[in-house]
C-alpha cells in the first residue's frame, strides 16, 4: 500500500534537489534507507549528501538504515543535513 | 512560591528581525530571581582566512520549536531552580557583528542559570534543525556543520 507524504528539503539538500518541498507517493512501511532511496531516485544529485544526512519523520530524527518507518497520509518527512544553528 | 512570579516560562522566538539582548533578558526577569544569565552568538567576520560578509540562516521551524522544548525540559530536570528560559534565533540574513542567537535564563542564584545557558547553546547546536550558510567576500558560500551534530562529517557517532 502506498501513501502520500510531504517531503521537505533544507539547506544543501534543497540546493541539490532544486526544490524545498514536494508530495510523493511511497510505501506505507519501509526502512529509512529505502525512504531515502525514493528521494535519491527522484533527485540523483542528492547522492552527494547521502553520507551526511538524517531524515526527520513526523519531526523525529531517523538515521538512514534498517530502521522501520511507518508512514500515514499527510506525514511530513524532512531531509536533515548536518545542523548549524546557533 | 512567590506571589509576584509568573508561572515558569519557556519562550522561543524564531524571527527575521534584528535580535535585542534587552528584549530577551526582559522576558526572563522574575522578582524571586537574583540571576539572569545570557549567551549571545554573533556573526564572526572570518573563517580560515576568508572574509565573511554575512550568514544566512534557515530553519525547519515547527521541529526547531519542538526540539527546543525538549532541551528546556532537560534543563529543568538538571537545574531544578531555573525559572524562565528564553531562546531567540534569527533567520535569514545576519550581517557581521549582529546577533544570530540569544539564550537567556533566570534562576534565584547564578550557578544554575550560568550552567544551564552553556548546556542550552551546546544542545541547540547538536539537535535543533537550523542551518547557516557562510557567505564570503568572494561571493562563494559554504553550508556550515556544527561539530556537536552527530551526523556531521559523514560518520554517525
Amino acid at each position: 500500500m502506498n501513501t502520500e507524504v510531504l517531503v521537505l528539503y533544507f539547506a544543501k539538500s534543497a540546493e541539490l534537489a532544486g526544490l524545498k518541498s514536494e508530495t510523493i507517493s511511497v510505501p506505507e512501511e519501509l526502512t529509512s534507507q529505502q525512504l531515502w532511496q525514493e528521494l535519491e531516485n527522484r533527485h540523483p544529485r542528492l547522492s552527494a549528501v547521502r553520507e551526511q544526512v538524517v531524515l526527520a519523520v513526523r519531526q523525529e530524527y531517523v538515521v538512514l538504515g534498517n530502521q522501520r518507518v511507518s508512514l500515514r497520509a499527510g506525514d511530513e518527512v524532512a531531509v536533515i543535513p548536518p545542523l548549524s544553528g546557533g | 512560591m512567590n506571589d509576584g512570579d509568573r508561572d515558569a516560562q519557556d519562550l522561543i522566538k524564531l524571527t527575521y528581525d534584528k535580535l535585542s539582548a534587552d528584549a530577551a533578558s526582559d522576558t526572563v526577569l522574575c522578582p524571586s530571581c537574583g540571576a539572569v544569565s545570557m549567551f549571545i552568538g554573533t556573526t564572526r567576520n572570518n573563517f580560515e582566512g576568508k572574509k565573511v560578509v554575512q550568514l544566512e540562516y534557515e530553519a525547519y521551524i515547527p521541529m526547531a520549536e519542538s526540539q527546543l522544548k525538549k532541551i528546556f525540559c532537560d534543563i529543568r530536570e538538571r537545574w531544578s531552580t531555573v525559572r524562565h528560559i528564553c531562546v531567540h534565533h534569527r533567520l535569514g540574513v545576519v550581517p557581521v557583528t549582529e546577533a544570530s542567537v540569544i539564550v537567556a535564563i533566570s534562576s534565584p542564584h547564578r550557578v544554575q542559570s550560568l550552567e544551564a545557558v552553556a548546556y542550552c547553546i551546546d544542545a541547540l547546536k547538536a539537535s535543533v534543525p537550523i542551518w547557516k550558510k557562510e557567505v564570503y567576500e568572494t561571493e562563494d558560500s559554504t553550508w556550515k556543520e556544527n561539530k556537536e551534530c552527530l551526523w556531521a562529517g559523514g560518520t554517525l557517532k
